[in-house]
């Protein structure tokens, strides 16, 4: 069964290529540096953080490194290295740090 | 923010407070503390991947074109290629050059994700990651192509290539007509990332054809 990923010939994006660049944001530098570090230490392998990004819910209402950054959580997750809940809450502590309501 | 409002490569704080951005920074600390990565080894790796830039191509088929036994590695043997211009695109991954011809032209996506020889020329463009560019590269290359501007003469045959996590595809383009005479640095400003993804090809600079 094919997922929401495998779009090789799909109907649904006949449009026109979209061909504007966007900077790469500091927090997308990253997600994709500790992606790949982790992958580096033998922590999770491409293949997983495949299977991670496949399998998220809501894949194509996330951006590219907001897919990336969920699945990187879910295999810190799944892994017992880190859980969601000390996440939810260090999350909340930046979030009063920087002052955004 | 850059103070003059231009375009910057590091622009921003990286702090919009999106729940990616938060949950991120949050996992960078939580890693950091338990000792699970060091700062520095992030900071490697963003450091990694800004110094690939679609350059390391340009300078790779710059010198194949002048070198025709250095064009055979790089088609044989690409990651050794790499390393005899100093360029370091070590790791699991596999990377195959696959040469323009007159006969042939090719085109290189990833349907399933956005694999890129990553290594070589960093982060891949935003619109090589679109569900249009995925889905119709396989199966509409010529009309992909026309919508960068460019279309191969129609006895050319086009081969696309779906990359995967474990093989990364680069395009050896033809070198221009008329830039004989030209040096190696010369040759490498006329290689765009596009032609190396195959969705266009060099051209001559216009002062070399007139």
């Amino acid at each position: 069964m094919s997922g929401p990923h495998d779009l090789g010939g799909a109907k649904d994006f006949s449009g026109p290529i979209d061909k504007s660049q966007h900077e790469v944001e500091d927090w997308e530098r990253l997600t994709d540096a500790i992606t790949t570090a982790l992958d580096g230490k033998g922590i999770k392998t491409t293949d997983e953080h495949r299977r991670a990004v496949e399998s998220l819910e809501n894949y194509a209402e996330l951006g590219y490194y907001e897919r990336w950054a969920a699945a990187t959580e879910k295999l810190l997750v799944e892994k017992g290295i880190l859980t969601k809940e000390e996440i939810d809450e260090r999350a909340a502590e930046i979030k009063r740090e920087w002052g955004e309501k | 923010m850059s103070e003059n409002g231009h375009d910057h490569p590091h622009p921003g704080t990286g702090r919009t407070a999106t729940p990616s951005t938060l949950r991120v920074r949050a996992m960078e600390k939580l890693l950091v503390e338990k000792g699970v990565l060091t700062e520095a080894e992030i900071q490697d790796r963003i450091s990694y991947m800004d110094s690939r830039s679609p350059a390391n191509g340009a300078k790779l088929v710059a010198k194949a074109w002048t070198d025709e036994a250095f064009k055979n590695r790089l088609l044989e043997d690409t990651k050794s290629a790499t390393f005899e211009l100093g360029m370091d695109a070590s790791g699991p991954v596999e990377f195959i050059v696959v040469e323009n011809t007159p006969e042939v032209h090719n085109l290189i996506v990833c349907t399933l994700c956005s694999c890129y020889p990553r290594a070589i020329l960093g982060r891949p463009p935003d619109w090589y990651k679109s569900f249009e560019y995925r889905s119709r590269a396989v199966k509409e290359p010529r009309a992909v192509m026309r919508e960068f501007g460019y279309e191969p003469p129609e006895n050319v045959e086009v081969r696309v290539h779906d990359s995967t996590a474990d093989i990364r595809y680069m395009v050896l383009p033809m070198r221009p007509e008329g830039t004989r005479g030209m040096g190696e640095e010369g040759l490498a400003e006329l290689v765009s990332r596009d032609s190396l993804v195959g969705v266009s090809v060099p051209e001559a600079p216009s002062h070399f054809n007139a």
